[in-house]
């Protein structure tokens, strides 16, 4: 099993009660709050602890992509996917992902990303994602063609990564006379693809028809399981059946010297659970962006939204692990045995947890949790 | 026939299309704006009176099939234009409401020759010069009802119409109506730059119908509107919301009526 750095490169500057003072801490929470200057140094701070992870054993480097938002500075994950490529020499670059049905030119995305992979010389793992609701809102991009757009742009960037061009494209959504971008992937035929979910069936079945890794998201384990089981299902369909290399897990983790010292530096992730996931209704489900099958399917598997769980609620419902390394190799070995994963995805930052307690977490974990992990 | 209409589909471009009919005399067609078909309500009874009233679900909406290729209002005037040929009508009045008045300055646009007399309330379709025309797809239900009148108290079927909690079907058809609303709205929203323009070439008698109070789509587009259409009448409702025909129904029925 491989093991993945991440955080969300938060931007957590200001008191909380000031977010508190809007709908949501997405969309609309006023941009006077940001301060390039500080950002710079957190920018500084987060790719050292990228870099850093690599460095004591980490085997990949998972980073994704928001907009509107402190909860996510990176807004570009090519941009940081680039920057890694060329700040690290071994591991794993996983973008999870690019925003597929919000981008207009998906030939550009294409080389972006192949851009990506050739400076890493081939390192790069190439996560497609729908988007939260906020990014429609954000690109202002019609959230009823949401999956629509993310299935034909990312049939465009196959055939543009797998079909010597020139070619033409006349689509749907997408239109393009000329399609012939001299930077292509060094990964023949493509980078592998990966795709995150949280519950819409569609999202599964479509990842396993493409033999495509599906990683569940801060899921319940079980829901986890339901989830890996559907795809199953769905791979059995057209005629293969899945390894390890097909499913991963993504949750939040903080390692510390002791127990004690990890309850009190863990609290960080309250920031992360709570107010990203705040704001009305609207902001998150624009109109057509979640079918109805799925919107029921969602509500019956996690009957309370993350940022109503306790801090306890969120340690026992598995979402963030937290304990000395002896008490978290344990978890972890309970979920890679009971999911049968062959990719973690550890968000080991949060909110205002500082770069010191950051960089001792990524040294625990790549020194003793990570090793105990590769045993067996 | 219940209450002196009736509720049937009609098959016409290609599409099955739901509508309720009722009266007698001239044709009246009555477009429904982005929550929907309301039903058939007092200002639709007192109307059919002296007109046969046409209140569809527009398609996508409702009950109504959803064509694949309507995927704006101009398609959706396209669509109207081919179901008025289907079902034998000419000469027709045409009243729009909201984004179903953005709708009908479009068909007017398009055919002029087929229509009689246009009324325009509280319509969408053109961008206002000052306040912006409010986000519907960003409020809650509850935010938006509140938004649409000026005061519910004087819309004698306001509790009919929002008073209990919505059944499951009902719930459900809410969100086909989003849905298909933001479908054809999304970008630019509720309004087609081409609109201020192609309104220059209409000649037809037209009623614009604002209320003051509109706190959906400013007065502002009333003047638009116009200002672009030679020869129109305005009206300003005064302590009226957005849905003038539901927040006063009889004052409004009395300013339509000797209009058209």
């Amino acid at each position: 099993m491989d093991v993945y750095y991440f955080t969300e490169m938060p931007y957590a500057e200001f008191p909380e009660s000031e977010a508190e003072k809007f709908p949501s801490m997405r969309l609309t929470f006023p941009n006077t709050y940001f301060d390039p200057r500080l950002a710079s140094e957190l920018f500084r701070r987060y790719l050292d602890e990228y870099q850093y992870a690599e460095e004591v054993g980490f085997d990949g480097l998972m980073i994704n992509e928001h907009h509107n938002t402190p909860s996510c500075m990176d807004v570009e994950v090519n941009i940081t996917g680039g920057i890694l490529a060329r700040i690290t020499k071994r591991a794993n670059i996983l973008i999870l992902g690019n925003l597929l049905p919000t981008t207009d030119n998906p030939v550009r995305l294409a080389e972006e990303i192949a851009m990506v992979d050739v400076i890493s010389g081939g390192r790069l793992i190439s996560g497609v994602v729908r988007g939260i609701g906020v990014e429609s809102w954000a690109t202002n991009t019609n959230p009823v063609y949401n999956r629509e757009r993310f299935e034909e742009c990312h049939d465009l960037l196959i055939k543009t990564w797998t079909t010597p061009g020139p070619f033409r494209w006349e689509g749907k959504h997408f239109h393009f006379r000329v399609v012939n971008p001299w930077m292509v992937p060094i990964q023949k035929p493509h980078p592998p693809i990966w795709v995150p979910g949280t519950g819409s069936p569609e999202t599964v079945e479509w990842a396993a028809r493409r033999r495509y890794t599906y990683a569940a998201f801060l899921t319940p384990l079980e829901v986890a399981e339901d989830l890996f089981k559907l795809y199953h299902k769905h791979a059995e369909e057209v005629g293969y059946t899945p390894g390890p290399e097909h499913f991963a897990f993504m949750i939040c983790c903080h390692v510390n010297d002791t127990d004690d010292k990890a309850q009190e530096e863990g609290r960080h992730f309250l920031w992360r659970m709570g107010h990203p996931l705040r704001g009305p209704q609207a902001y998150f489900a624009p109109p057509g962006y979640v079918s109805r099958i799925a919107a029921l399917m969602t509500s019956r598997r996690r009957p309370k939204p993350l940022n109503q769980l306790s801090y306890q609620e969120l340690q026992e419902a598995n979402h963030l692990i937290v304990g000395s390394p002896e008490t978290v190799i344990k978890k972890l070995r309970h979920i890679k045995e009971r999911l049968g994963i062959g990719a973690l995805l550890l968000e080991a930052q949060a909110g205002q947890m500082s770069h010191q307690t950051t960089m001792r977490s990524i040294e625990l974990l790549g020194r003793e949790v990570i090793p105990a992990l590769k045993e067996l | 026939m219940a209450d002196g209409y009736t509720d049937t589909f009609v098959e016409v471009a290609e599409t099955n299309l739901r509508l309720l009919r009722g009266g007698q005399g001239e044709p009246l067609l009555i477009l429904h704006g982005a929550g929907g078909n309301r039903g058939w309500l007092r200002y639709a009874q007192s109307l059919s009176r002296r007109f046969q009233v046409y209140i569809p679900d527009h398609p996508g909406f409702g009950k109504s099939d959803q064509p694949e290729w309507i995927a704006s209002v101009p398609d959706l005037a396209c669509f109207y234009l081919w179901a008025l040929e289907d079902l034998g009508l000419s000469r027709v009045r045409v009243m729009g409401l909201s984004m179903g008045g953005w709708l009908a300055a479009e068909m007017a646009v398009l055919c002029p020759q087929l229509f009689e007399r246009l009324v325009l309330v509280g319509a969408a379709g053109v961008k206002p010069t000052q306040g912006e025309i409010t986000d519907i797809f960003l409020l809650s239900p509850a935010e938006l009802t509140a938004k649409m009148f000026h005061d519910p108290k004087q819309a004698p079927e306001y509790e009919q119409l929002y008073g209990a909690q919505p059944t499951p079907e009902e719930q459900d058809l809410r969100t086909r109506n989003n849905e298909m609303a933001a479908r054809i709205t999304w970008k630019p929203y509720m309004h087609d730059p081409r609109l201020p323009s192609l309104l220059r070439r209409l000649r037809m008698p037209t009623l614009i119908v604002w209320g003051r109070e509109d706190a959906i789509v400013p007065v502002n587009c009333a003047e638009i509107y116009h200002q672009n259409i030679r020869g129109s009448q305005l009206v300003i409702m005064e302590q009226c919301g957005h849905v003038p025909p539901i927040e006063k129904p009889q004052q409004f029925v009395n300013i339509v009526s000797e209009f058209l």
